[in-house]
């Protein structure tokens, strides 16, 4: 078979035969899938050492290669129409409801301005925000895509999990707010000004909802992530629920108090702030062990030690120390070893074989020290 | 072994039990024992006694926030008047802010365990993003509050209770930011009357541990800072002159000119400081707009304007910061330290051959680690390259933390690919060269030399092939 001219294996464009919304293939892995199809059907492939047993040896699960062609260097730089363009189907979708929620949000401001009333302009503000959240989260999908250069590097991917953690963050703040103002409807007793919000709350509900249709694939509260771009779109998906909650949760009030339920705001919106609080916990308590270098719960601390006493049942090896494991982004776990050998040992076999060892539990980065005694 | 006396008259002693076997010639290589920052963080004297001096700091901070607070809120209460309860619930959200930090710096003293190999330095990070994203909300909120004020009557908003609240909270936050403040470095001819009394041993306090006996050039551990107040100039801008570059980068000197190495304030107390320089600078915006609206009632929309633009510049200030939390949290190389020049000098030794997948990332601003794979020559002693590697980067670039890995070259590994393909030009074959070296690399398994493609002519094709 002719194999076609380039042999790069591109994430320019998803062109992805099945379509997205099958729900197996939720979670594209872009990378892998467009190699396989550009070549021969996907088959282990085999080391070329000489003396090493036929393992397989691109036994990852995320191939993280994507060689950017050479005029795409030039362009290095980003700009927002470029990566929209050759962004993906997320993307695009992400830009159209930052873009719906921009106008959205204008709209009432400038109606709340005219018309003097706080209520309007205090929901545009909470829109605002989060237009702004959402626009850095497709800032990071595009950013992040960058090679890994002198300054940065392990690539740019934590970039995700950084907009997946302000997303986080930003939605627990939005709880705490909801529940400081249920207190504070409980302790007023003054529930006039819901009613002409419903307007705003229908419509906003609805701009939530077709966000939350676009990223219907990413709505669980536990997901495992198996790439950073996962853990963002997870986020925004929970964003725009979130979202939707909240405006549920009001035009809900507004409906109980016209039906003469005492203290209907206050149940609604203390419904809505623990709600939103159980939601975004597990992701943030995800993103956080990321960026505070956890070890990786991916890889059961079971398996590190039995590793580690695979290590050091080998003859020459007195002494295993300061093995840490962290995980760059979800996928790429890096790790760094410290090992004790005996004087004149050959170093290479016990390299290949730590190497190995931890390769297949899905440590792709390890570098271990070794010292002679 | 026992450590020196400080210039202030305090005893420091360090008893460190060091195991026989890092007694090697080249000094402790294994970041193991007692040195080791990772390992037990809270027995880190010297970082120990940093992060309770900024507690302390913090927390008489706290106090003063709390007492003015309460101060205001019954003011507010008595005279009924919606914008001293706002200033009031402007101080706590610096109160707020102040949990954070000292939650942030507490949590960071923990002992690390398997789950957190690295310990807890991380929270820090953390904490303070937390923080700077509270300002800019706080932002947010007071931008609301101008527009909320301009939609309401005149006669709700009096403009000489703005002022006198604002002027009032200014003159707290003032307060507070002297308290929080003054440690970033020693220029400008402030003396070091101004600290209190939780920095002042820590000038010129100097701890070596026997694992620096191998070193008489004076190398410092990278716990063991000192702040020469004599030498190194520290370029910073005094916040009296300047508010909106408060906190420049300080420029770090190389350490092995002496003890010149700045250690910039601890991170969490630089964002609590910045929360207190936010809210001063917004204090004066309401000032000014309280004063136009007392003055001139029918130009609301001026304080309107004068807020937004001090927002702006409260946003301008968590800038830098910011920069630091992401380059930190990205796991970048940090500034100070220049990748190309320590390639370079590796690359320079005798026997190294090759040096790849150097990372360089810090776990806390401060606390740098560094991690490659260095190929030698095959008849080397690795023991004793890596012994100098080590050492090289530990002189000069004071990284302790170091995990090399000390890889023999191989033969060279030719990789051969038969390409089927009709016309074989030199475009092609460069792109494939490309694409099969990055495969190569990606591997990560160093065994190859290098990657030659040797072009075979596959006949039943018929293509044409270059020499």
């Amino acid at each position: 078979m002719e194999k076609t001219k380039s042999f790069k294996y591109h994430t320019q464009e998803s062109n992805l035969g099945l379509s997205i919304t099958d729900r197996r293939l939720a979670y594209v892995r872009q990378a892998s899938y467009n190699q396989s199809q550009l070549q021969e059907p996907p088959h282990t492939p085999i080391s070329i050492f000489p003396d090493e047993s036929a393992k397989p040896f691109l036994s990852r699960s995320i191939s993280n290669i994507d060689t950017i062609s050479h005029h795409d260097k030039y362009f290095d730089k980003f700009s927002i129409f470029r990566a929209l363009r050759s962004g993906n189907r997320q993307m695009k979708r992400l830009f159209l409801l930052i873009s719906l929620n921009v106008a959205y949000s204008t709209a009432e401001l400038a109606i709340g301005l005219f018309t003097g009333r706080v209520g309007l302009v205090s929901d545009a503000f909470h829109l605002t925000f989060g237009c702004g959240l959402l626009t850095f989260s497709m800032f990071a999908m595009a950013a992040s895509r960058q090679k890994p250069d002198f300054a940065y590097t392990y690539g740019y991917k934590r970039l995700e999990v950084l907009s997946a953690f302000t997303n986080a963050l930003f939605l627990l703040f939005m709880s705490f707010s909801l529940a400081v103002e249920a207190l504070h409807a409980f302790i007023q007793d003054e529930s006039e000004h819901k009613h002409y919000l419903i307007v705003s709350a229908v419509t906003n509900l609805l701009v939530n909802l077709i966000g939350v249709w676009f990223f219907r694939n990413y709505a669980r509260i536990n997901l495992f992530y198996r790439s950073p771009e996962d853990m963002n779109y997870h986020s925004v998906c929970l964003h725009v629920l979130a979202d939707s909650i909240r405006s549920a949760g009001l035009i809900l009030a507004s409906w109980f108090l016209s039906l003469g339920v005492q203290n209907a705001e206050v149940l609604c919106l203390g419904i809505v702030s623990v709600a939103v609080f159980m939601l975004v916990m597990p992701l943030f308590k995800v993103t956080g062990g990321i960026l505070l270098q956890m070890a990786p719960p991916s890889i059961p601390s079971s398996a590190l030690s039995k590793c580690w006493r695979q290590i050091v049942s080998r003859e020459d090896v007195t002494e295993v120390s300061q093995a840490r494991f962290w995980e760059l982004v979800p996928g790429h776990v890096v790790g760094s070893l410290s090992l004790q050998v005996n004087k004149g040992v050959d170093d290479r076999p016990i390299l290949q074989f730590v190497h190995g060892l931890y390769h297949d539990l899905g440590v792709q980065d390890l570098t271990v020290q070794i010292d002679y005694d | 072994m026992e450590g020196q006396t400080s210039q202030h008259g305090q005893i420091i002693e360090i008893n460190v039990d060091v195991p026989e076997r890092e007694r090697s010639l080249g000094g402790n290589k294994i970041c193991g024992e007692a040195p080791c920052g990772f390992a037990d963080a809270a027995t880190n004297s010297n970082d120990a006694r940093e992060r309770s001096a900024s507690m302390r700091k913090l927390l008489m901070a706290v106090a003063l926030c709390v007492v003015f607070m309460s101060i205001e809120v019954f003011g507010g209460i008595k005279a009924n008047s919606l914008a001293i309860l706002t200033d009031a619930a402007h101080l706590l959200s610096d109160v707020a802010a102040f949990a954070i930090s000292l939650f942030s710096l507490w949590a960071a003293g923990w002992e690390s365990n398997p789950r957190q190999s690295y310990g807890f330095f991380r929270v820090e990070i953390l904490g303070a993003l937390v923080s700077m994203q509270l300002i800019w909300l706080l932002a947010g909120i007071l931008v609301y509050e101008a527009i909320v004020r301009l939609i309401n009557e005149t006669s709700e908003v009096n403009g000489f209770l703005m002022f006198l609240v604002a002027a009032f909270g200014l003159v707290v936050n003032i307060i507070m930011a002297l308290v929080l403040g003054h440690d970033h470095g020693h220029g400008h001819g402030h003396g070091h009357d101004h600290h209190d009394h939780g920095m002042g041993h820590r000038h010129g306090s100097r701890i070596t541990t026997d694992h620096h006996e191998e070193h008489p050039r004076g190398e410092h551990h990278d716990h063991c800072d000192e702040e020469n107040p004599k030498t190194g100039h520290h370029h910073f801008l005094d916040k009296h002159h300047r508010t909106g570059e408060v906190l420049a980068e300080p420029l770090v000197d190389k350490p092995k000119f002496g003890p010149e190495q700045k250690k910039q304030q601890n991170i969490n107390v630089r964002g609590a400081y910045l929360h207190v320089l936010g809210d001063s600078i917004q204090s004066i915006g309401v000032m000014i707009g309280g004063a136009i609206i007392w003055y001139k009632p029918e130009w609301k929309i001026v304080d309107l304007i004068c807020t937004l633009i001090f927002s702006v510049i409260v946003l301008g200030t968590t800038f830098n910061m910011l920069r630091n939390i992401l380059e930190v949290l990205m796991e970048s190389t940090p500034r100070e330290i220049d990748a190309t020049k320590l390639e370079k000098g590796i690359l320079e030794m005798e026997e190294v051959v090759a040096i790849h997948e150097l990372h360089i990332w810090a776990i806390t601003v401060g606390k740098v680690l560094l991690a490659c794979h260095v190929k030698i020559q095959p008849e080397a002693n690795a023991d004793l390259v890596l012994d100098n590697v080590i050492d090289y980067i530990r002189r000069e670039y004071n990284i302790i933390h170091v995990t090399i890995q000390i890889e023999l070259r191989a033969q060279d590994v030719v990789l051969e690919a038969t390409v089927l393909k009709l016309h074989l030009d030199d475009e092609f074959i460069n792109e494939l060269h490309d694409s099969v070296l990055s495969f190569a690399v990606l591997e990560k398994e160093n065994a190859y030399g290098s990657v030659a493609i040797n072009r075979t002519w596959d006949s039943s094709i018929g293509g044409k092939c270059r020499p």
